[in-house]
């Protein structure tokens, strides 16, 4: 495959060959949608949340849709870490290009363990803490939202693991600059947001939520406007590189997270509907470069005007 | 990947016409055949835009692999299927498919009981036609409230099939629900070698405990909402047995079609 020298990036010491990322959770383990694009077309995927122990999931229905996006309440189904390094990590050189993995826990301590075990394990170039799922019972938003616990939690897996450390925020989290600025002095080396936002839907028929779970996460075009505000207002709190995410599906989507100030963008639930996104973004983007008379993306990033 | 034809299609729409009140057969013409396998499905783009936002699941209703010629047999059931029930003939429809493992054993010379709960005819008229066109022996027993809920007779001469219908209010066939007509098949018939079956929920749950009872190997086909259809979301799941302990299955990737055995009908 041809990479356009225009879109290289380095993140946070993950070279990618452009900055676009398959978002975890929306992407598996980054071969299921290979019969449509070869997974070496991203900059990189971020794999499916992954925990100490296997975790079964939630009961049906997990998935809803909403207007301009869905509500999805997997609840962290993942055969767990040491399944992970045996089985799938191995293969993970064979996408062609980096692999994140997006871990969680129910307590600091395992967050650290989860961690550790990935430290130098092969096909691993990078770790994206999750502090901000909504589907979990103890864990996840629960420890995205107070600046002091994601200190310590960011301190303790920075002590486990020396690669490539990224933490993925809520948008739920009540100082959103405080939670980054918080990650970003325990020593993650950028930041990933949006999360899905927490959400319900109510069948008024059966005068109940569809969702099993009660509510889920709101993914997809829905949230946008929601990311895009995030992340202009953490890329202006903090100096390490931020992953914006959030309804992207378009070149133009992804221009605004870039223009707001991400230096590398995720696309999620988009994928479910156009498996060929990621190649349209970056052929959108290359063609905005063209237009614009610009050599590489790098200007674009955080120069919107106010 | 196990399907090298597993790609998106710009389809041509032919044809859409009403089958019965709320059901609408497609014909499409696809730009490469899917060769897809009976119990296999495709995702259907409602449209451009956002809003409705994910694809929806159609069985393959009939595919004609030589004139890469595919039909849909669509029942509507909310805003989504009402667009497709719209779409005109002339019309570019955007499918990506197959997707799903279809019906095992195709080639079994065994007699084999399709057996289809209203809608849940759709992917079984396919397998049909296929075992007829291969000469494997099949009785095929479709289930339906009333006579006007079921297509013509003529519906299902065009690939020689001639259906045992089965309608709740006795307006059509056999008087009872489908599975009623399955026990009588079996009481008077031959055991058969396998039961396929697709349909609501409760009628796969019973089909799945009389093929249990009788030793029958049953193959159902299950329906979850779904999204990303590949197996990467996990938002399809359904629960299964496994050792004693409740197991997550996608739908769209380790199914549509399962053991019927296997299947936690109870939650
Ligand atoms: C593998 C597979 C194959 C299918 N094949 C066919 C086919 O050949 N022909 C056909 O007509 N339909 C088929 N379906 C069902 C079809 O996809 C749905 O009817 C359609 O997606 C509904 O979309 P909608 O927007 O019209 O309805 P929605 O507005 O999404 O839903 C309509 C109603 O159905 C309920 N509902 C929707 N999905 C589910 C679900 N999974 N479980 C329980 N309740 C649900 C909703 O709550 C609502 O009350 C198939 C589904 C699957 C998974
Ligand atoms: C089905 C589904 C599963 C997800 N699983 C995870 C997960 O395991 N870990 C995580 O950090 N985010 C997870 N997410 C959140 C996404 O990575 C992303 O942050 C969010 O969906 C917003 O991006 P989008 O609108 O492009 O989908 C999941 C999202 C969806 C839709
Ligand atoms: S719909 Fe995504 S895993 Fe089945």
């Amino acid at each position: 495959m041809k990479a356009d020298p225009r879109l290289a990036v380095n993140l946070a010491g993950i070279a990618m060959r452009n900055p676009l990322i398959a978002a975890s959770g929306c992407y598996g383990y980054g071969f299921d949608y290979a019969a449509w694009v070869d997974p070496a077309e991203w900059g990189a995927i971020v794999v499916k949340g992954t925990t100490l122990r296997p975790r079964p999931g939630n009961p049906p229905p997990r998935i809803v849709e909403t207007p301009s996006g869905m509500l999805n309440a997997i609840g962290l189904q993942n055969p767990g870490v040491e399944y992970f390094l045996e089985t799938i990590s191995p293969r993970l050189n064979a996408l062609g290009c980096p692999a994140i993995v997006n871990i969680a826990g129910e307590t600091i301590a395992e967050y650290r363990a989860v961690a550790g075990l990935l430290d130098g394990a092969p096909g691993v170039s990078g770790v994206e803490v999750n502090i901000s799922c909504p589907n979990v019972q103890c864990g996840g938003i629960s420890f995205g939202c107070d600046p002091a616990v994601v200190e310590e939690l960011v301190r303790q897996v920075r002590g486990a693991y020396r690669g490539p450390l990224l933490v993925k925020l809520s948008p739920e989290a009540g100082s959103l600059t405080e939670v980054a600025r918080a990650a970003e002095r325990a020593g993650a080396d950028a930041l990933s947001l949006i999360n899905t936002i927490r959400g319900m839907v109510i069948d008024v028929e059966a005068r109940r939520p569809v969702l099993e779970n009660l509510t889920g996460g709101l993914s997809g075009p829905a949230i946008r406007p929601v990311a895009v505000r995030a992340v202009w207002e953490v890329a202006g709190a903090v100096s390490i590189p931020v992953v914006g995410l959030g309804g992207i599906t378009s070149a133009a989507d992804a221009l605004q997270f870039i223009l707001a100030g991400a230096t590398a963008v995720a696309v999620g639930t988009a994928n479910f509907v156009e498996p060929y996104a990621v190649r349209e973004i970056k052929a959108g983007l290359l063609g905005y470069l063209a237009k614009n008379g610009l050599k590489h993306y790098r200007e674009l990033i955080g120069a919107a005007k106010t | 990947m196990e399907n090298k034809a597993q790609i998106a299609h710009r389809c041509l729409l032919l044809e859409n016409k009403a089958v019965t009140g709320d059901w609408f057969l497609l014909t499409l013409q696809a730009p490469l055949p899917l060769q897809a396998r009976p119990g296999q499905f495709v995702q259907l783009r409602l449209g451009p835009g956002t809003d409705p936002l994910l694809r929806r699941p159609f069985s393959i209703h009939h595919e004609d692999s030589i004139a890469g010629r595919l039909r849909l047999l669509v029942r509507v059931a909310g805003a989504g299927t009402a667009r497709v029930a719209a779409f005109v003939a002339g019309q570019e429809i955007d499918l990506l498919g197959p997707f799903g493992q279809g019906f095992p054993y195709p080639e079994e010379k065994a007699k084999a009981l399709l057996v289809g709960g209203g809608i849940g005819m759709a992917p079984l008229y396919f397998l049909a036609a296929q075992r007829r066109r291969e000469g494997l022996p099949f009785d095929f027993l479709i289930g339906g409230r009333s006579a006007a809920s079921l297509p013509a007779d003529a519906y299902f001469r065009e690939h020689r099939l001639e259906p045992s219908l089965a309608t709740e209010d006795g307006s059509r066939g056999f008087r009872g629900t489908v599975t009623a007509l399955l026990e009588h098949r079996l009481l008077t018939g031959p055991q058969p070698g396998r039961i396929h079956a697709c349909g609501p929920l409760p009628m796969l749950a019973r089909v799945a405990e009389i093929g249990r009872a009788r030793g029958i190997p049953t193959h159902v086909s299950l329906e979850s909402r779904l999204a990303c259809a590949v197996g990467a979301c996990l938002g399809c799941a359904f629960p299964f047995h496994r050792d004693g302990a409740v197991e997550y299955r996608r739908v769209c990737r380790d199914g549509p079609v399962f053991n019927g055995e296997e299947v936690c009908f109870e939650s």
